[in-house]
């Protein structure tokens, strides 16, 4: 079990090691240990003040948004007669699986100054000036909260959900009135799940970065992830800035977390049993029509805008989109699936993401049951070590682990191999949730009752606990595939000229001006998620069949 | 029957850290006994069993499974579960979701590779047994609660285990079907003359269907006696508490010999006629409460029984027996009647019982 254990304690732990001695280091960057070590790297933050208020101000705005999103949709669909019901609740999840980056381009495609479709629209009506500009502070909060902030909808969604509806029922069989009971009963029981859904938003839009970067950079507005970016893009590249920067980042994500784990323990009541409730929806008369319109429009604005504007783009002959004299073409898809540098990003990230899955799951797979099986003292340190990535802004462990591994003499750097090694990092929380929350779900005693059958170790594993596990041994490698394929944030600083990965890819053509070929790329992208999204869904209904 | 026990079990203890819940617990059950492992929730009773099975790695003790020993801690013997031999019928019933009942049934045939023939009509023998056998077929997900219960036992007796362990089988099931299972259970163990140790909380269930009680409080041993025993001469506070409804009469022994006199607080005396010898210093006599009977008008002193006269002062009325409360001078008395006797509430009654069915207890 050491021998498992060991190994991922220090993929975690080994590249904070080097960012921390970075952020100290203010000789020759590209030395380790640090030859001298000051604290003046953290002194200089002192001129980033104005670019940690912008990372406040758009974090603030993009977690007001999300959880007021995540609130209202939350409501509807779990507590509401809305026609359709439950059918929704899945789709609210796609804004998330299309990724920020892909949001980001497709909202400057469709609210850019001047050339962005919904302006254009505005002006055909008459008007002069824009309807709405999306590469401003705003626009980026409005990007990240629909496309990173659906964990808000899931977390009040999943609060309202495990609410016990006796307790609203006693409240009204003891003469309170409907508006009484919502505020007087189901709002304070529900208050410390959106509480800790706030705190948490706020800290994944602390360390957001992809959003920002396609819509912030072009107008020089910096948050503190791009500028981490930024400044390793200097000559010379800045790094010291860029550690510093980052472990702050890291420091005050790690704080916001652990507050939001603090609310979600102390502060809930007895509501979260672990028993599935569905509290009886509440009629709401006509204004059924109304939560239907609501929803709607958010998958209007989250889902079926930015797609359309992707794809009537990605069939453009020229990158600006003018309604009126449009040229279509299917170029853009030949070029990004060639076997050149990008048809390669393609298949390099088809490559890492299966591969990444089949051995994180079977790993991730020991793991967990380490943890929550075996009685192995210190299994919860192990346990907080492994869930550790969580907190650290994804961009700033990419760095990390980059120092980490052109300082060994592992010639891996610029290789598949070394985005394999960080992707497998980062997606171990990813994993270990997963596959615990099936570990959990399975009863001790359906493998006790095989033991004392007479089953040995291997004789159980292969005949009770595997098949049990299977579908949420399939959901968790589905999870890490399409957690790998749209891997931003780290891949950005450890793909080589010879490992390219398709996000960064993206990024790189949107960057040379290229908007048509990076939203034909971006649709190749969004195809190949929506399709392990949906057998993910279907895995998942499977599991839930045969758990009843 | 003599001989070697079937399971004997001796300075057990399992401890979790500083906290011991099986204390220096030891017993031995005979070949084709049932033994129940009775008492309140975390008092041992199940991690008592699952050290039998091997599912709990005891601290210290020994287990012997028909003279084998598979479990010794200063012998270093601990032999794991899937080769003591023995099976076990779990809370949860631990139905296999992905199997259908035939397969569940026959996986212990499996595992020890018996002939195809052989698992065929073993598994046709445990379905019968049950009488599940038109179910073989079905997925085990399509079961009621109390189909999985008959499936889990089949499964059980499948292999033909020379020891079979029970895990609060009944807990699961509703109130009546529970009486009716209590009722197959012992009668298929009796025809298999299987070795059983039955694990519940339930007092009368343990009553009703066991060769010997052990009762268990706080990880150690009360007591162990046949059922009628335990009900008739409780050897603890807690046994008479726990096990039926007694009256616990406080007060203090006035004079100890084969018939002992005690005086309650109230004042009333009492005559105690007990096989234990009396040591003076109890304080207190527990008096079953369908032990008293109950007359309307004054009784004439019946030998050495011992008479007092009191008033109904609530009556509830259970179908199977009504209970009486009755005020008298030692304070309240709870008394069982059958249905056939009704007393208004405030009537005067005499009260009377013998001096064989109280028994005196230390604090």
């Amino acid at each position: 079990m050491v021998l498992v254990l060991l190994p991922c304690a220090a993929l975690v732990l080994y590249p904070l090691v080097f960012i921390i001695s970075e952020s100290l280091n203010v000789g020759d960057p590209g030395v380790f240990p640090p030859e001298i070590i000051s604290l003046s790297n953290f002194a200089r933050l002192k001129d980033d003040v104005p670019i940690i208020l912008n990372t406040l101000y758009v974090s603030v705005a993009a977690t007001a948004m999300a959880v007021v999103f995540g609130f209202v949709l939350a409501w509807i669909l779990t507590r509401t007669n809305v026609p359709g019901g439950g059918r929704f609740e899945r789709l609210m999840e796609l804004p998330y699986y299309m990724t920020p980056l892909v949001g980001a381009m497709a909202w400057g495609v469709l609210a850019g100054p001047k050339t962005g479709l919904l302006n254009q629209v505005w002006h055909l009506t008459g008007a002069t000036g824009d309807l709405f500009n999306i590469y401003s502070p705003l626009g980026i909060a409005w990007v990240m909260a629909l496309f990173e902030g659906t964990v808000a909808f899931v977390m009040i969604s999943a609060a309202m959900k495990s609410m016990d509806p006796s307790l609203e029922e006693s409240a009204r069989v003891l003469g309170g009135s409907k508006l009484r009971t919502a505020f007087g009963i189901t709002l304070p029981l529900v208050a410390p799940g959106v509480l800790s859904a706030i705190v948490f938003v706020f800290a994944e839009m602390l360390g957001a970065f992809a959003a920002a970067f396609v819509l912030g950079i072009p107008g020089r507005f910096y948050v503190i992830t791009t500028a981490i970016w930024e400044s390793t893009q200097s000559f010379p590249p800045d790094y010291g800035t860029a550690a510093a920067l980052g472990l702050s980042l890291f420091l005050a994500m790690t704080v916001t977390l652990t507050i939001a784990r603090l609310i979600m323990r102390k502060g809930t009541y007895a509501t979260i049993t672990g028993k599935a409730f569905r509290p009886r929806p509440v009629n709401v008369g006509a204004g059924r029509w109304l939560c239907l319109a609501v929803v709607m429009a958010y998958l209007l604005v989250a889902v079926i805008l930015p797609i359309g504007a992707l794809l009537m783009t990605s069939f453009q002959k020229f990158a600006t989109v003018i309604l009126a004299q449009s040229i279509f073409t299917l170029d853009n898809y030949r070029t990004a699936l060639a076997t050149g540098t990008l048809g390669s990003a393609f298949v390099n990230s088809m490559i890492l993401g299966v591969s990444v899955a089949t051995i994180g799951v079977l790993v991730m797979g020991v793991l967990t049951w380490i943890i929550y099986r075996s009685r192995l003292p210190g299994r919860t340190a192990i346990e907080y070590v492994l869930m550790f990535p969580q907190a650290v802004p994804r961009l700033v462990f990419g760095l990390g682990l980059l120092w980490a591994w052109i300082n060994i003499p592992i010639p891996i750097y610029g290789t598949l191999w070394l985005l394999g090694i960080a992707y497998f990092t980062v997606f171990l929380p990813l994993g270990l949730r997963t596959l615990a929350g099936v570990v959990l779900q399975v009863d001790r005693s359906l493998e006790e009752c095989a033991c004392v059958c007479g089953a040995g170790w291997m004789h159980r594993m292969r005949t009770v606990s595997l098949p049990l596990l299977r579908p949420g041994i399939a959901a968790a490698w589905l999870l890490i595939f399409i957690a790998s394929i749209r891997e931003l944030g780290a891949s950005i600083f450890l793909m080589g000229p010879q490992s390219k990965v398709i996000s960064p890819a993206i990024i790189n053509a949107w960057l040379s001006a290229s908007s048509e070929l990076s939203a034909a790329m971006a649709m190749l992208l969004t195809a190949t998620i929506f399709i392990a999204v949906i057998v993910l869904f279907g895995v998942a209904r499977t599991f839930v069949r045969t758990d009843a | 029957m003599s001989g070697t026990p079937s399971i004997e079990i001796d300075g057990l203890c399992v401890a979790y850290g500083d906290a011991v819940a099986v204390d220096r617990v030891a017993f031995s059950i005979q070949q084709g006994e049932l033994a129940t492992l009775l008492g309140p929730s975390g008092c041992g009773k199940t991690t008592t069993l699952r050290a039998i099975a091997g599912l709990e790695d005891p601290t210290t003790g020994v287990i012997r499974l028909n003279g084998d020993t598979v479990f010794d801690s200063a012998r270093r013997i601990n032999v794991p579960a899937e080769r003591r031999g023995l099976s076990m019928v779990f809370q949860s019933y631990a139905i296999w979701p992905h199997m259908t009942v035939a397969e569940n049934v026959a996986y212990g045939l499996k595992v020890r590779r018996r002939p195809r023939a052989e698992i065929d009509s073993n598994v046709k023998r445990a379905l019968d047994l049950v009488q599940m056998s038109a179910f073989g077929d079905r997925p085990a997900s399509k079961l009621s609660g109390g189909q999985q219960q008959r499936v889990a036992v089949a499964r059980a007796i499948a292999f033909s285990p020379s020891v079979l362990l029970f895990d609060e089988p009944l807990s699961n099931l509703d109130a009546k079907l529970r009486t009716e299972m209590r009722v197959e259970l012992r009668e298929l163990q009796q025809r298999l003359e299987i070795t059983s140790v039955y694990v519940t909380h339930d007092q009368e269930e343990a009553l009703a269907i066991s060769d010997h009680v052990i009762v268990m409080n706080q990880g150690r041993i009360e007591q162990i006696d046949a059922p009628e025993v335990l009900y008739n001469r409780p050897a603890s506070l807690f046994v008479a508490d726990f096990v039926g409804a007694a009256n616990l009469i406080e007060g203090t022994v006035r004079q100890t010999g084969p018939v002992s006199v005690f005086e309650t607080r109230g004042g009333q005396v009492l005559r105690v006629a007990t096989p234990r010898s009396v040591t003076g210093s109890e304080t207190i006599l527990a008096l079953r409460s369908s032990h008293v009977s109950l007359q309307t008008e004054p009784s004439a002193a019946a030998g050495d029984a011992n008479v007092a006269t009191g008033t109904v002062h609530r009556r509830m009325f259970h179908g199977d027996f009504v209970q009486y409360v009755i005020d008298w001078p030692a304070g309240q008395l709870l008394v069982r009647r059958p249905p056939t006797e009704m007393i208004a509430e405030g009537a005067a009654v005499s009260i009377m019982f013998l001096p064989e069915h109280c028994v005196l207890l230390g604090r």
